[in-house]
């Protein structure tokens, strides 16, 4: 909803000499702000330095802006609505701020760097002409001085964000639909061909994930698409994670992290990116950035880059290092190997129970007896690649501030393995009607071992713990989460990422296990009724025998015997 | 509890590998526990069953074909009688002749085929003493029992699987193992659950003679014809021990066996305390 501005306070404002109007502005409008991404800043400000200038095209978040104006930049600033445009102006008075139809700013000065990572939906204004993509396309590649660079990020139409997307009519029934986007460059490779045909040079392409407004993952270089990569298994973790992060819960068409996951190791991802980032600079340029690594992601820890030599942090995240008994850590493990959790999932689907029994084995022989410490204590199935040298933890966020004990350790990764299942309606070889913690106390017992209600329990509050952690749960988001653990049936919904298509499945299972229970009880009520008439036919025998001589003398022995014993 | 997973003593052996308190009582098992090797899906013909109740099946292959029936909540046990052999300790003694097991129907269904000629047979492949198990029913009438008595086969039963929780022969399967132990060869005229028992406990197997026929035969999934071309290794009067002790241990499913805590899950045993 547009922020009208107060008439009142209008008068007495001071006048702002950094805020220039270029006509076309949009009045009773405000953009919301763009997502803060830590990986975005990360990179922009490096391009950026001080004496540069630097053309900030559409709404960004705030703290971009000013970390470019803190680096020594020369910023400028480009919004439609003339509200957000003043705000803008009083906040960052060493900034430069235009605001207008995109189509009537003057950029004819042009800069050393250009940045548009919010992408083309939100330049046009509702005012005046409305420019095509390429037309955007044109100008922004025009405002580039020769030896600059222009950052864009472009929504990709087919990307998983889009097609998971619940109700895909709502983008086109927006207050911001006035003119509803294009699918336009539909590609990596027609936005590369479109930006050469305006004398860019691209220098590097990412793939963006989950969404194009708040990347958590970069993929480029020869990594991108290359299925051979020793990064592969790695990346199918590290993405999983971000889209639980981005995805949590909203609810879906379909989990995405499935779509990511196919898309992944057909070396298709490019296709199902959220967005591409492009960096751009004009042929032949001096200042052409320096070559960036195939691999940029942000987590809880910072943003970190992976290259051949292995991870390499760019810049740690601020919040602090423990958070209820759990100690923030970075493992990245790109190494070569099969990931457990789509071993398992793959046995599963085959019912291979021989196999099942085989890799849990191997998983707990791994974990030992004794008190747990570091990530291996906390990673997930999903976390965990099996190499030539045995288990080894891929990806982990956190470690337990003191050891756990292996039996929490087990419980819980199996347990959280049988929630997948479960809920993600995957095949396994157990009765349908299973619930999770049913599932769990078979994968425990595949592993030689019992378990018990508590140990059940206590897995359960760590998962919840660790949950809390990554996702910054407050109390009662935690209890809501523990209650839902609890109790995963085999018609329950996914407890992160509720998906229609995984819902639909809950619900054959719910109806598939409400037929089961009805036709049991009607059997159990036959049953209880034959075996009432079989105890009425023997007590009438019995009341026979009883009757006779043998059954007289019997009775009276049984008796005598019974008050000799009192 | 189907009153068919007490037959043979099934329940009570899987009671005693599972440790629970009282194994000659044991707990319901949740489900249908397959009770006879099958070459359908896992149930014996006609058997009522509860749409949707768990199917507890021996082998991976009789998963595959249940499923492909319709059947949705089926799980691999496997046999009892490999957990039994996995709870005896192994025998050290080579065994001596052979035991050998007449095709048999079941209570509601009659063989028809000449006992005389079958005996003939066998008496001119095997070497050795020869020993006739019959089923109960063949068992108790004298005319066949007096037939192969008078061919000079000691002749026994191992007893009466029960029905309808009544008079159970809880130790069938245990002297069934003995019985198998006791000789060198199992010889069968139909590829029956004794065949695959007799190759699990480690004994020759072969399958030969008449087939004979039997009443009312359910030819849904292909009957006895498609016994010889499924399984041509262990037709003959002499059998490739390895190959076919493959086969037996694939169709009892005694490498999937379950563990103890992991079987008790999925028969629906609790136990106090734990999950």
């Amino acid at each position: 909803m547009p922020n009208r501005p107060d008439p009142a306070e209008a008068p007495t404002a001071a006048p702002l000499t950094n805020l220039t109007r270029s006509g076309g502005e949009m009045f009773a409008w405000s953009d919301r702000p763009g997502r803060d991404s830590p990986l975005l800043d990360h990179l922009i400000v490096e391009l950026g330095g001080p004496g540069r200038s630097v053309l900030v095209a559409g709404p960004h978040p705030a703290g971009l802006v000013a970390a470019l104006a803190a680096g020594g930049a020369d910023v400028t600033w480009v919004l439609r609505s003339g509200t957000d445009a003043e705000a803008a102006a009083r906040a960052h008075p060493t900034i430069t701020v235009r605001s207008g139809t995109f189509g009537k700013i003057d950029l004819t000065s042009g800069y050393d760097l250009v940045v548009a990572v919010d992408g083309l939906q939100r330049l046009n204004s509702a005012e005046g002409d409305q420019l095509s993509a390429d037309d955007l396309l044109r100008r922004l590649a025009g405002a580039v001085r020769p030896d600059g660079t222009l950052v864009l990020m472009h929504d990709n139409q087919l990307g998983a964000h889009h097609t998971v997307r619940l109700d895909p009519g709502a983008r086109f029934r927006d207050d911001a639909a006035w003119s509803a986007a294009t699918a336009d460059p539909a590609s990596r490779a027609q936005l590369t061909s479109r930006l050469a045909g305006f004398g860019l040079t691209t220098a590097t392409t990412y793939a963006a994930f989950p969404e194009p407004s708040a990347p958590a993952v970069l993929i480029g270089g020869e990594t991108l698409g290359d299925v051979a990569s020793p990064l592969r298994p790695w990346l199918e973790t590290v993405l999983a994670q971000a889209y639980t992060t981005a995805f949590r819960g909203r609810p879906v068409l379909a989990d995405p992290r499935e779509l990511v996951s196919r898309a992944l190791r057909a070396g298709a991802e490019d296709t199902v990116a959220g967005g591409w980032l492009v960096i751009a600079s004009t042929p032949g340029a001096a200042g052409l950035p320096p070559a960036l690594p195939d691999v940029l992601a942000a987590d809880v820890n910072g943003v970190y880059a992976v290259g051949a030599d292995g991870p390499v942090t760019l810049s740690p995240a601020a919040s602090s290092r423990e958070v209820e008994g759990l100690r923030r850590v970075r493992v990245v493990r790109p190494v070569a190997g099969y990931r457990l959790e789509a071993r398992l999932l793959e046995l599963c689907a085959a019912a291979d129970v021989r196999g099942l029994r085989q890799e849990i084995t191997g998983y707990e022989s791994w974990l030992g007896t004794g008190p747990i410490s570091g990530p291996e204590a906390l990673a997930d199935l999903s976390d965990i690649a099996v190499t030539g040298d045995g288990p080894t933890v891929l990806s982990a966020r956190w470690e337990p501030a003191t050891a756990l004990p292996a039996q929490i350790v087990l419980v819980r990764a199996l347990w959280q393995f049988a929630v997948r299942l479960t809920t993600g309606g995957r095949p396994h070889p157990w009765p349908i009607t299973a619930s999770a913690a049913d599932l769990a106390a078979i994968l425990v017992g595949m592993a030689g071992r019992s378990l018990a209600d508590e140990e059940l329990r206590a897995a359960v509050d760590l998962q919840v713990t660790i949950d809390g952690a990554e996702f910054g749960l407050d109390r009662a988001g935690r209890q809501a989460h523990r209650l839902a653990l609890r109790s995963v049936q085999p018609g329950s919904a996914p407890v992160d990422v509720a998906g229609y298509h995984q819902l639909a499945e809950a619900l054959w299972r719910q109806r598939y296990q409400a037929s089961h229970l009805l036709a049991m009880m009607e059997w159990t009520e036959r049953i209880i009724q034959s075996r009432d008439a079989q105890l009425s036919r023997m007590d009438w025998e019995l009341q026979l025998l009883r009757r006779g001589w043998g059954g007289r003398g019997l009775m009276l022995a049984k008796r005598a015997y019974k008050m000799v014993r009192k | 509890m189907h009153h068919a997973n007490h037959h043979y003593g099934h329940s009570h052996i899987l009671a005693r590998y599972c440790g629970m308190p009282e194994p000659l009582h044991p707990p319901r098992i949740h489900g249908y526990l397959q009770h006879g090797w099958n070459i359908g899906d896992g149930l014996a013909p006609g058997t009522p069953y509860v749409p949707g109740a768990r199917l507890l099946v021996w082998s991976g292959e009789t998963r595959r074909r249940s499923w492909s029936q319709g059947r949705r909540n089926v799980a691999v046990v496997g046999a009892p009688f490999a957990y039994l052999v996995e709870m005896t300790p192994p025998s050290t003694e080579p065994g001596e002749g052979t035991i050998f097991y007449p095709f048999h129907g079941w209570e509601g269904q009659q063989v028809h085929g000449d006992h005389q000629r079958l005996i003939d047979e066998v008496q001119a492949s095997e070497t050795g003493p020869i020993t006739a198990c019959l089923y109960w029913n063949e068992y108790r009438m004298r005319p066949v029992r007096q037939l192969y008595q008078r061919a000079g086969f000691r002749v026994i039963c191992h007893g009466y699987r029960g029905f309808w929780w009544r008079d159970h022969h809880r130790g069938f399967l245990d002297d069934q193992l003995t019985e198998l132990r006791r000789h060198r060869r199992v010889v069968s005229n139909r590829l029956c659950s004794a065949i695959w028992y007799g190759l699990l406990a480690g004994r020759e197997a072969a399958v030969y003679g008449d087939p004979m026929v039997l009443d009312n035969a359910d030819m849904t999934f292909g009957g006895e014809p498609r016994l010889h071309r499924q399984w041509p290794e262990l037709y003959g009067r002499e059998t490739d021990f390895a190959t076919c002790h493959r086969l037996a241990r694939i169709q009892l499913g005694a490498d999937e066996l379950a563990r103890p805590d992991e079987l008790r899950k999925l028969l629906g045993w609790p136990k106090e305390g734990y999950v």
